[in-house]
């Protein structure tokens, strides 16, 4: 009873981080665009968090940098189970432009394992809405 | 204030310190100064000419040597400090004491370059993440990187 509230809300109210490993801000302008009253996410429950210990789902824009390495593993440690991971953009995807750069590690994925990528340089605030209804499908479907 | 009379004026103010003066276009002025002189012509230029904003400092690796730009501006033109030290000795004069902003500058240059900036108010590491490597110049032209292997999660490939 109790697993199937936690799981339908869970479901109807992700609660999301917003964390930039390294991005140019374009993708975080989309971001805060999906958020904000034109797209308005907040309608479907999704709630912007400031701290990675309320959220469900960590939305990562941005190359992995190196000096982003530990931080990056920590916020994901710090998030209480279960998590998931986005990989939104680009850069946050492979690396992008920053690819083989002497600062960056690659995409996000090199560090911790993302459930769903966003690709798109910057992202539109459809293409995050997309991302997020597939990884609320994957949760309903409990394949993660 | 024309680039002439600039010019004259900076050849009549600092005379022999000045290696040489070149001004390949309108409004844009190259003075070669040995390292030893910067400070000088660096202090001479705020305090007789008024030009106190330093727009960045470039480094170029020459191979035997390095060159550091200057950029300086004010209102009339644009005027670069050029001045070389051997990659043997790279030891350079801070000019904080004169421009406090440069130290950002200066700061990068220690960073990418390896270059020791004398007198330095701090001197800690600016850019490079903080597990980098000592001895590792990312700007040095015989600096080698190798990437790391990238993994693809689920082992495809």
């Amino acid at each position: 009873m109790l697993q199937k509230l936690t799981q339908w809300s869970r479901l109807k109210s992700p609660w999301i981080l917003h964390l930039n490993t390294g991005a140019c801000n374009a993708c975080d302008i989309e971001v805060v665009a999906a958020l904000t009253p034109r797209f308005d996410v907040e309608r479907f429950g999704i709630l912007l968090e400031g701290t990675p210990r309320h959220a469900d789902v960590i939305i990562c824009t941005g190359p992995a940098t190196r000096q982003m390495k530990d931080r990056l593993i920590r916020v994901y440690e710090q998030t209480p189970d279960p998590k998931f991971v986005m990989a939104v953009g680009a850069c946050a995807m492979s690396g992008c432009v920053y690819r083989g750069a002497y600062n960056i590690i690659g995409g996000i994925d090199q560090l911790i394992p993302v459930d769903v990528y966003v690709p798109g340089c910057p992202i539109r605030p459809d293409a995050l809405i997309e991302g997020v209804v597939k990884l609320l499908d994957k949760i309903k479907k409990g394949t993660k | 204030m024309n680039d002439q009379v600039l010019i004259d004026k900076i050849n009549e103010g600092l005379k022999d310190k000045v290696v040489s003066i070149t001004n390949p276009a309108p409004r844009r002025l190259f003075l070669k100064v040995t390292a030893d002189n910067l400070l000088t012509v660096v202090g001479w230029l705020k305090h007789e000419l008024g030009i106190t904003h330093l727009s960045t400092i470039s480094g170029l690796d020459l191979g035997q040597s390095f060159e550091l730009l200057y950029h300086f501006a004010n209102n009339c033109c644009a005027l670069t400090l050029r001045t070389e030290i051997p990659r043997e000795q790279p030891v350079l004069p801070s000019i904080c004491e004169i421009i406090p902003g440069a130290i950002l500058y200066e700061r990068e240059l220690q960073d990418m370059f390896g270059i020791t900036v004398q007198n330095i108010p701090d001197g800690r590491p600016l850019l490079l993440p903080d597990d980098w490597p000592a001895g590792n110049y990312p700007l040095r032209k015989d600096w080698q990187y190798e990437r790391p292997p990238e993994v693809i999660p689920g082992g495809k490939s």
